[in-house]
């Protein structure tokens, strides 16, 4: 895990702190039909009883293009993170979104130039760009400090104080986010395999950034 | 029947039987080929349509691809401004239309849960609360392909619609292009497959045909029940599944036979359409049809020729057996001297050579019977005919009577042999006469000598009479010739005559090859003796009968008595007596 997508992680862990609670663990392995680990899944715990605690400053979130793809693919962070997009490749792209979560336009740009937007609503920001179809990135944006990304392994690991959640499981080939309610209890982690049913990714393969041979 | 009538009829009905079979051959063998071969373009038909549909679904998805990833589509289709979105659909669909005229009859941008969210074009946008796309979509996820394709109706038009992913990045609408299902279509189909094609909805109303209109209509009323739409083959694409044989039906359309088959093509199907593919049997087989009626020409001038030859051919046949016929009647008849021509080199020429072969025959044999009549007395030339010449012999009492003649050789100098001859034959000739006159029959002349049978070959018991008679008719003969001979100047003739009636063998006497009627015995000699005793002046008679004629007379005769008299090679007198 790199540096820069622990963040939002510690993030939570930090906002998890003042609070004092007791700290409970929640295990969950993300499967697909088929038995394989699946990556990239996004599962956040909403308290039902109480209200989420505060949002701590705005993290800095950045996401790359980097030799034509968006890097990361998929992040989840907290409402009011503020993400950059910096274009490293030599030729210019035209993010955007056009989800209802937050729609922005960042028409053709090079380098570092454009600011960074700020994701001030709960939901699922799709980015695209418009010159590379097959270029695209979700940032899962969450009212909740409790949330985790699953790795190449399949594995979540939750540590939220104990008490009665609403688990979300969020991926971008699940038809629908995946809604459970679970109670994590004090010093017995709460382990869970759970197999998803993924949809077919309907998306444009991956083409040259610009002529086959040539170099960027 | 005439035997020209039987070969006119004859040849007239193998003629007639041959064009018939050949009709009834060459309609068989047609009828079959163009069966073969419609039902050839009719295996081949379902996969055409299909791959002809797949092609027009690949080219709109292909457009409207095109459109999906347009960004300002993109966004508009974000943004909740309707007009906006409707202005921009129908920019669209003209660029669309600029680009392949005819291909988008409607432009539609349904979510991905299959609502129309909004649709531009000439066709008739979907209702309100109808989701005619939605089934469309959820095959499309179903069978996890890049897009959605398929029939739908709108309103009461046909359409075929492909819609394609709008991705920002991810789904987020689905832009579909659609078509109406029309004649253009039909006949795009129909031409491609090289048959008729009629499309019909599935209570049986024609959407579209290549049919003129009256032939549709009474197509949608005979048409095959439709059977439930059946499920597409679990195979991404139809086309790759093998056309079925099914088997084809023959429908009467208008007086028209049409042999017809119901094409599988599941996106039809799949919106309750069924696609049937048409043939005119009666068109394809016009030119066999109109081959047949030449035939058929040529047929009848080829029956009148044939009718004309037959004619020809009988009359050719039965000429000469009627010359034939006609010609028996004339033999028949006794000519034997008019000759068969019928010039010609076949078998009625040989009958014709034999017909003359045989009057030839006949003629010469009358000429047989005529030199045999002259030769031998009439009666021998009778009994040879009558019993053959057979050799052998009989005894019978016969009168033999010799005539020779006297004063001859000093008539007959300085007379030339023809004269001679003729002189003599004058003189046979009266003899001859009288003799035959009284029944006698001339054995043989010898030199200038008669020998002359009566009783024999035929009988007479009153021979001795018949010889003494001829004998008095000679001797008046003999007078009158002499008074020619005097007023000619020449001197007269004279003969003695000897007869004598005795038993005689009488039969065909000579060898094989050549017979003379005779009779032999003493009694021949002796007449002979008795002619030659007439030249003794004491007697003074030119005609001497031995006792024994006058013993068979059964008329008297005046007779002068010479008394018994030595004859020659006799041992005993013979009596003589002298016809006064």
């Amino acid at each position: 895990m790199t540096p820069r997508l622990l963040l939002p992680v510690l993030a939570g862990l930090l906002a998890l702190a003042p609070a004092r609670l007791p700290a409970a663990e929640h295990l969950l392995t993300l499967t697909d039909a088929k038995g394989k680990p699946v990556a990239d899944a996004v599962v956040s715990l909403f308290p039902l009883d109480r209200p989420p605690p505060p949002a701590p400053p705005p993290p800095g979130l950045i996401i790359a293009q980097r030799d034509g793809e968006f890097i990361p693919l998929v992040v989840a962070v907290r409402v009011g993170a503020a993400v950059r997009f910096p274009n490293e490749d030599r030729i210019q792209h035209h993010v955007y979104s056009l989800s209802p979560a937050k729609r922005f336009d960042l028409p053709l740009h090079g380098g570092d130039t454009i600011p960074a937007v700020v994701l001030d609503q709960p939901g699922v920001v799709s980015v695209g760009c418009n010159i590379h179809d097959w270029m695209r990135s979700y940032v899962v944006v969450l009212d909740t400090p409790w949330f985790a990304r699953s790795e190449t392994d399949g594995l979540v690991r939750l540590t939220a104080p104990a008490g009665r959640y609403r688990r979300e499981i969020w991926h971008h080939r699940l038809a629908k986010p995946l809604v459970t309610e679970l109670v994590l209890a004090d010093e017995t982690p709460l382990a869970e395999t759970l197999p998803l049913t993924l949809r077919r990714d309907r998306h444009p393969v991956r083409r040259s950034l610009t002529d086959p041979g040539s170099s960027y | 029947m005439r035997f020209r009538v039987r070969v006119l009829l004859l040849l007239a009905g193998l003629v007639a039987a041959v064009l018939g079979v050949m009709l009834l051959v060459v309609n068989w063998s047609a009828e079959r080929e163009a069966i073969a071969e419609i039902r050839d373009r009719f295996d081949r038909a379902a996969e055409t349509f299909q791959n002809l549909l797949d092609r027009q679904f690949d080219h709109a998805a292909a457009l409207a691809s095109l459109l999906a990833a347009d960004y300002a589509f993109k966004r508009a289709f974000a943004d909740t401004d309707a007009l906006t979105l409707k202005s921009n659909l129908r920019s669209h669909i003209d660029r669309v239309n600029d680009a392949a005229p005819g291909i988008a009859d409607l432009l539609v941008l349904v979510t991905p849960e299959g609502d129309t969210r909004a649709a531009h074009g000439r066709s008739e946008a979907p209702a309100a609360n109808t989701r005619p796309f939605a089934p469309l979509i959820a095959r499309a996820d179903a069978r996890d392909t890049d897009r959605a394709q398929g029939c739908v109706w709108l309103g009461d038009r046909f359409h075929k619609f492909v819609l394609v992913p709008m991705l920002a990045p991810d789904l987020v609408a689905w832009v579909g292009l659609g078509q109406r299902i029309d004649d253009a279509l039909a006949a795009d189909l129909g031409q491609r497959s090289a048959l008729d094609v009629v499309i019909l909805r599935a209570d049986g109303r024609p959407i579209a045909s290549t049919l003129p209109t009256g032939l549709t209509a009474a197509f949608a009323r005979l048409a095959p029940a439709a059977p439930a739409p059946s499920a597409r083959p679990p195979v991404a694409h139809a086309s790759t599944t093998p056309p079925r044989a099914v088997p084809h039906q023959t429908l009467d359309l208008v007086g028209e036979r049409f042999l017809v088959l119901r094409a599988t093509v599941p996106d039809f199907a799949e919106a309750g359409a069924s696609v049937f593919v048409l043939s005119s049997l009666d068109a394809r087989l016009a030119p066999t049809r109109r081959l047949q009626s030449l035939l058929l020409l040529a047929g009848a001038g080829l029956l009148a020729l044939a009718l004309l030859i037959a004619l020809r051919f009988a009359r050719s046949l039965s000429r000469p057996v009627q010359h034939l016929a006609d010609h028996t009647r004339l033999i028949a008849a006794g000519d034997y001297d008019t000759r068969l021509d019928l010039r010609r080199r076949d078998e009625f020429g040989t009958l014709a050579t034999a017909f003359n072969a045989m009057s030839t025959g006949l003629a010469e044999r009358d000429l047989v019977r005529d030199l045999l009549d002259k030769n031998v007395s009439p009666e021998v030339a009778a009994r040879l005919v009558r019993d053959g010449a057979a050799l052998g012999g009989e005894e019978r009492v016969v009168t033999v009577l010799f005539a020779d003649l006297r004063g001859f050789t000093p008539l007959s100098e300085g007379l030339s042999a023809p004269d001679l001859v003729a002189l003599l034959n004058r003189y046979l000739d009266r003899m001859s006469a009288a003799l035959e006159a009284e029944g006698g029959v001339i054995d043989k002349y010898i030199g200038d000598e008669i020998m002359a049978l009566f009783g024999a070959p035929v009988a007479a018991p009153d021979s001795a009479d018949r010889a003494v008679r001829a004998a008095l008719a000679m001797r008046a003969a003999l007078a009158a010739l002499n008074r020619e001979l005097a007023a000619e100047g020449r001197p007269p003739l004279g003969f003695g005559v000897g007869i004598n009636t005795a038993r005689v063998v009488a039969g065909n006497i000579g060898s094989h090859r050549r017979l003379n009627y005779s009779v032999i015995g003493d009694g021949v000699n002796l007449a002979a003796r008795l002619q030659t005793l007439t030249r003794r002046p004491e007697f003074d008679t030119d005609i001497i009968i031995s006792d024994f004629t006058r013993a068979a007379l059964l008329a008297p005769v005046p007779l002068r008595d010479l008394g018994p008299t030595p004859v020659k090679g006799k041992t005993h007198p013979i009596h003589v007596h002298a016809v006064v």
